[in-house]
């Protein structure tokens, strides 16, 4: 496949009211690209893997920026960049592991344009898929990451179906431990989902990462008060400290007292196609106390039922160590 | 309007993609409009009075064959839902109950064959010759199955067994409890696969479409009734069946 390394002819909108933005989206669908930080926008275009008939440039609308309070706890607009978060005296209050995994996002120059909404809907980078091969995620018949020959080092140890491709959003793994809603629009009104429902596997959507559907655009993300100022454990495993996917990350929010873990949420980044929740390992937390011997039983429960492929083996042993990691902190 | 989809393989090549999609509504509409076409027709006849059901009962279909016939008939439709309703919008995680209602298909597929050989006679569904006068002659009267049920039967043994075969082939190509798959073959070959079991599985919505249609229509109630209680009437045999030809067990 070619590299232009030059645009291709796209219509440019650039709205700056929310029902332009929506109607806009509505009247291209598919075939519009709604633009943020556009970090994850000009490869696609250039390669000509993705072409779109016009680019919805939402950042001239400042109804999607911003953080602010609510009485139910912060609301952040999806167009909010990373950078602001990560500064933010209010996020870094309550929801620091938020902060902690905006920076550990790309490299600093991505972070001061890239926002928020476009980490967490950025499309998968399993390279085949990048390249413009038609494979199942493209609409095609075929997955070429698990075959004999594929390269499939960076791809999913859980919950694959057809399609082995990982979620890349280290926000994601963050917004899923604490509990985030989805706030989303298109020109009949709003609906909000879990951040956990927001993200879909290739078992039902496999040609999309995300519950957005066409005509959609993801305006902002609430964070309630659940897991405000719990005690938190974030790490990416990456193979290069900056500018990288992970791995593997983990996202952990905990409700302890004394040596007893109330309530916990844990999510690993790099192992599913959609920020994978460590159910079992939560319950089996409930109900023992905090203990070396506890968190080696978690940890060997965080990596039951994985299917390794040829060459991502060692994630399992690096998941693992992880929780540890996590529960140890 | 084209039969395939195409796409470029991994060295850049034009292969067939699959089946394209947009043949399901052509499908339904021409399904749709020959039973519209037939109801009319039907209607602007005079209508013969229906036979009577009382009266001694003859065994059509012994109750292994109608399980047989209602496994497969739900098999089929999961089979229809699960594959085609993802390919119109409807998503949710189809491909696990796709397989095993496939399995589920193939197996009993299998046992009919065996039963049909060694259990069953087969000449009583074989079209022969004489079958061809039906549509041309009144008076003429088939033995056990008519040539319409025949044709019926006929198409759906070469679609299902066409649709099991690619099923198969797909199927060794997926993850499953017993094996990885291998993506062992080449883009092009998969594609023929892909379009087989697609065209296939089209052919098989009109075709129990009208199957469906026919097996709800009133002077066919009968065999529909049979197909669930397995009889019927003694008159109901002899206004539509040929007595040396259809030789009842009771």
């Amino acid at each position: 496949m070619p590299s232009y390394d030059v645009m291709p002819e796209v219509q440019l909108y650039q709205p700056t009211e929310v029902d332009d933005a929506l109607n806009l989206a509505e009247k291209f669908r598919q075939q519009g690209w709604l633009l943020g930080g556009g970090q994850d926008t000009y490869g696609w275009l250039k390669d000509r893997a993705k072409n779109p008939t016009a680019l919805i440039d939402l950042n001239d609308i400042e109804a999607f920026k911003g953080i602010k309070t609510t009485s139910a706890g912060i609301e952040i607009g999806a167009l909010t960049t990373l950078r602001d978060i990560i500064r933010d005296p209010l996020i870094n209050d309550h929801f620091p592991i938020l902060a902690k995994a905006a920076g550990r996002v790309a490299s600093p120059q991505i972070r001061n344009v890239g926002t928020l909404g476009g980490n967490l809907i950025q499309d998968t980078r399993c390279w085949y898929y990048r390249r413009g091969l038609a494979c199942y995620r493209a609409g095609g018949n075929i997955c070429y990451a698990d075959s004999p020959e594929g390269m499939n080092r960076e791809h999913a140890l859980f919950n694959a179906s057809r399609c082995v491709a990982v979620s890349p959003s280290d926000t994601a793994t963050a917004l899923v431990a604490l509990n985030a809603t989805m706030i989303i629009k298109n020109i009949d009104g709003d609906r909000e989902m879990s951040a956990e429902d927001f993200f879909v596997g290739p078992d039902t959507h496999i040609t999309q990462m995300t519950a957005l559907e066409p005509g959609e655009i993801l305006t902002g993300i609430k964070l309630s008060n659940e897991w405000s100022k719990a005690r938190y454990y974030f790490e990416k495993i990456a193979d290069r400290d900056v500018w990288d996917f992970a791995l593997v990350s983990i996202a952990v929010v905990i409700k302890e007292e004394a040596n007893t873990i109330l309530d916990s949420r844990m999510v690993c980044g790099g192992v599913a196609c959609t920020p994978y929740r460590l159910t079992k390992v939560e319950q089996y937390l409930k109900s023992n106390p905090l203990s070396e011997k506890t968190i080696n039983k978690a940890a060997k429960i965080a990596s039951q039922g994985a299917e390794t492929l040829n060459y991502n083996h060692f994630k399992i042993p690096l998941m693992e160590n992880l929780v540890k990691r996590a529960l140890r902190s | 309007m084209e039969l395939a989809t195409l796409k470029k393989d991994v060295w850049g090549r034009e292969v067939i993609l699959g089946a394209s999609w947009d043949l399901l509504w052509v499908i339904l509409a021409l399904t749709f409009i020959g039973i519209a076409v037939h109801a009319i027709v039907v209607a602007t006849k005079k209508r013969k009075a229906a036979p009577d059901s009382s009266g001694k009962r003859i065994e059509r279909h012994e109750k292994i064959d109608r399980i047989f016939h209602w496994v497969m008939a739900v098999s089929m439709i999961i089979l229809l839902i699960t594959g085609i309703f993802p390919k119109i919008g409807i998503e949710f995680a189809w491909l696990t109950i796709h397989w095993v209602a496939g399995l589920l298909l193939t197996v009993i597929i299998i046992f009919h064959i065996f039963r049909s050989i060694f259990w069953q006679n087969l000449k009583d569904m074989w079209i022969g010759l004489n079958d061809l006068k039906e549509p041309f002659d009144e008076s003429y009267k088939p033995g056990k199955y008519s040539l319409a049920q025949k044709s019926l039967h006929a198409s759906v043994t070469i679609l299902t067994l066409l649709v099991i075969i690619s099923g198969i082939i797909m199927f060794a190509l997926i993850d499953t409890p017993w094996w990885e798959r291998t993506n062992a073959l080449s883009e092009d070959m998969l594609g023929w696969v892909f379009l087989t079991h697609g065209l296939v599985s089209l052919a098989l919505v009109a075709i129990i479409s009208l199957h469906i249609y026919f097996g709800l229509r009133p002077e066919k109630l009968f065999y529909t009734r049979s197909m669930i209680k397995g009889w019927i009437s003694e008159h109901e045999k002899n206004e539509n069946h040929d007595q040396e030809k259809w030789v009842s067990k009771n």
